[in-house]
């Protein structure tokens, strides 16, 4: 085991690391911009600037050498090294700001270099309250500038690409946003241009960034040079509150972080999680935040004179018991969108019902994948309906199955959208449980709205066989975020009342999780199935299906998601 | 919007620029400059020329191309008149220097004379600071130690054709033995 000492402590370490990312992995705190970890290490911002020295080794005595106070002596690098790119080795010293003067000093000065031509407008700026260079600044910078001339002014409010604005003022030129393109996406769209205090961040001419990662960029760029054109001055991220959760718009389930305020998913970033996305997510993902919102089905509707109206929960279940009560064969349509939970309270509570066993229909695109992390599979959850034994059918048998029957239920999945069935297949026979309004809504005779990613609790495997669940980041009508301890809370949340103008209630969809709906419409048949939460729903599962063995939240929160499949191979979707 | 193409002859001249260099991406500044010999510039078109000849990103091409003033990212005057402003040049009136030429060609830094003839450029540190303040003509000859009278002698110079000598200080012309 090779040891360090950093600031007079010692330390042991036994894979070769560098300095920065082992004083990172500590939990202490270095200032840097450039470096990431999950990118190649240029040293060009400078400010990880640390004091190093290594022990005089005496090779006849075969010993280190000491002073006087017994002590080793300790040969010290001439100047200041940049923490990010130097090898820790073994009996390496080194000193931070937390004692050396000389590396406070070097931090305060490189920030000044940094900030000569920054146009220093945190108040109108988004990345403000999340900013590594505002951050730092307040933390290790200088209390002004000896810089008196006029700014260097660069190109402000450039659409990159679809998705990405750049303020080229605000570029510290760390690199980040270029070797993102070159090494992690590979699209090689960016570079820098101009040199000296003119450089900053562009494609080639002509050149549109339309990377479908782009995004990316504005999560690394250590400034607000990066913004993105969906969230520019939407909010600012003190206002927000942050709920970890998944993306539920393909099958690889990133793992991301769910952006609220007013009950509205404002953006979603991606979460580190090293056994699914690393650090990123594809742009495709974070477009989810509108669906999420807009759309919904808000109350029960049935269907009179072929028009949708709303209606009451009372309505609904009656009408739903009912419909149930009076087929004779039902076609089961359990969805891979859909959360196991829900999947499975509906298999269960179909096959109480006696009328026909649940399936669903995989929502595979061949080849949208692209190997990286969009799957042809486009749905979040087919291997959790697989290993709850839905059986797993195609369209023709879907659509013979859907003819026989007398009454199709459909658990959340727009199956006349993605062109599983056609409208006309619905007409007059279909329950369907949905959070949004798609094509199989407007077929069906009963819609009972049920809640999204991001207002339950819900598991979901991905492609890969990893279980990873979701918890709740938006209230709906029947949830309170000051009851639900899980919810996390943003300031406005925290501090903002139903009577001030600063927050809304209006963002509130009433619906409900598939399985409470299911429950209570068991507890109307007398059928016997009675959960309380979602976490009771996956106890049983946990428990009666093998796949599941040993599956809880805690450990899904705890272990970033648990493989249930054995083999590391791909499902095959 | 123009469109350029290398001649077979460029072309193996390129091929013979890439065999010298160990990865392709190497070869980009060379080419550049065999682009900027044959249309004169590269702008952006030029540039995309390269880097689909090169097989590199377009990126890249552009990256380079954008961080030496000495490459020409669209049509200049027959003269480029290269002024260092650079810290030597700066200290020792670079900047006088430049003024002084703005004046007298009616023009500013980064402008061309109506009649096509000059362009004017400030520029970073060309190497020559011990020579200060020092300009550069069209990438070519270096001519140091300026004073006013000096630059005007070399505008005639090259309003009546000719062009001012290298001046003996030890220095070759690059781009030859390159
Ligand atoms: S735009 Fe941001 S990430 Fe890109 S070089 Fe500038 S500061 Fe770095
Ligand atoms: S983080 Fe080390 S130089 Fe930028
Ligand atoms: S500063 Fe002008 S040549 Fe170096």
């Amino acid at each position: 085991m090779a040891e360090i000492f950093i600031d007079n402590k010692r330390f042991e370490y036994d894979q070769p690391t560098k300095v920065l990312q082992f004083i990172l992995d500590q939990g202490l705190d270095l200032p840097h911009f450039c470096y990431h970890p999950a990118l190649s290490i240029p040293a060009n911002c400078r400010q990880c600037y640390v004091e190093a020295g290594l022990p005089v080794f005496d090779r006849e005595k075969n010993a280190y050498e000491l002073d006087a106070n017994g002590d080793r002596v300790i040969r010290w690098f001439p100047k200041l090294q940049t923490a990010c790119s130097l090898d820790a080795t073994d009996g390496m010293v080194i000193k931070t700001h937390v004692t050396s003067e000389l590396v406070r000093r070097g931090q305060k000065d490189v920030l000044e270099f940094i900030l000569i031509n920054h146009p220093l407008d945190c108040p109108i700026c988004d990345q403000a309250g999340e900013c590594p260079l505002q951050e730092q600044t307040y933390k290790y910078g200088p209390e002004g500038s000896r810089f008196e001339h006029k700014k260097v002014h660069k190109p402000k409010r450039i659409q990159l690409g679809p998705r990405v604005v750049l303020d080229a003022e605000r570029c510290i030129n760390c690199t980040r946003c270029v070797r993102f393109t070159q090494e992690i996406s590979k699209t090689h769209q960016l570079t820098i241009v101009q040199r000296g205090d003119n450089n900053y961040p562009m494609t080639a001419p002509g050149h549109v960034f339309d990377d479908p990662y782009s995004m990316n960029t504005v999560d690394i760029c250590p400034v607000g040079a990066l913004t993105a054109s969906d969230f520019r001055f939407k909010a600012r991220v003190w206002e927000m509150a942050s709920t970890p959760s998944i993306d539920l718009t393909n099958g690889k389930g990133c793992s991301v972080d769910l952006w609220t305020r007013d009950n509205l998913v404002l953006r979603i970033t991606p979460r580190f999680n090293p056994a699914v996305n690393g650090h990123w997510m594809p742009d495709s993902g974070r477009a989810a935040f509108a669906t999420l919102n807009h759309d919904r089905v808000d109350k029960p509707l049935v269907r009179l004179d072929g028009e949708a109206i709303p209606t009451s929960w009372n309505n609904a279940l009656l009408t739903f018991t009912e419909r149930v009560t009076a087929a004779n064969r039902i076609a089961v349509v359990g969805s891979p969108h859909a959360s196991t939970e829900d999947n499975y309270v509906f298999k269960r509570f179909f096959e109480a019902a006696g009328k026909g066993a649940a399936v669903f229909v995989p929502h595979v695109i061949p080849g949208s994948g692209d190997g990286f992390l969009l799957s042809d599979d486009q749905a979040p959850n087919a291997t959790g309906a697989r290993l709850l034994g839905l059986a797993e059918t195609q369209a023709a048998a879907l659509a013979a199955e859907v003819t026989a029957a007398d009454l199709v239920v459909v658990l959340n999945d727009d199956l006349v959208g993605r062109g599983v069935l056609r409208a006309e297949d619905l007409a007059g026979k279909t329950i369907t449980f949905a959070s949004n309004h798609n094509a199989t809504t407007a077929a069906a005779d009963l819609v009972v709205p049920v809640t999204n990613g991001a207002e339950h609790v819900g598991t979901y495997v991905n492609v890969d066989g990893r279980a990873q669940r979701t918890i709740p980041a938006k209230e709906t009508s029947r949830t309170d975020r000051r009851l639900n301890l899980e919810m996390s809370s943003g300031r406005l949340d925290t501090f903002g009342t139903r009577f001030d103008n600063w927050v809304s209630d209006l963002n509130r969809i009433d619906c409900v999780p598939a399985w409470e709906f299911l429950t209570e419409a068991s507890q109307e048949l007398g059928t016997g199935l009675y959960y309380e939460s979602a976490r009771d729903v996956l106890a049983e599962i946990a428990a009666r299906i093998d796949a599941f063995a040993g599956i809880s939240y805690e450990r899904m929160d705890d272990e970033r998601g648990i493989a249930l499949l054995a083999t590391n191979e791909t499902v095959s979707a | 919007m123009a469109t350029y193409v290398f001649t077979a002859e460029q072309l193996a001249q390129i091929e013979a620029i890439k065999s010298r260099y160990p990865s392709v991406q190497s070869a980009t500044m060379p080419v550049l400059w065999l682009a900027q010999d044959a249309f004169g510039h590269v702008d952006a078109d030029v540039q995309q020329l390269v880097a689909d000849t090169l097989g590199l990103p377009a990126s890249h091409v552009h990256g380079v191309a954008t961080f030496y003033t000495q490459y020409y990212k669209e049509k200049k005057g027959k003269h480029v008149l290269d002024v260092c402003t650079c810290l030597s040049c700066h200290i020792s009136g670079g900047y006088d220097m430049l003024h002084h030429l703005e004046n007298r060609l009616g023009i500013k830094a980064g402008e061309t004379t109506p009649d096509g003839l000059f362009t004017i450029q400030s520029v970073e540190c060309l190497g020559a600071c011990g020579y200060a303040p020092m300009m550069q003509i069209t990438n070519d000859v270096f001519v140091n130690e300026l004073t006013p009278e000096k630059l005007d002698q070399v505008i005639d110079t090259l309003k009546k054709g000719g062009s001012p000598d290298f001046e003996p200080i030890g220095l070759v012309n690059n781009r030859e033995t390159a």
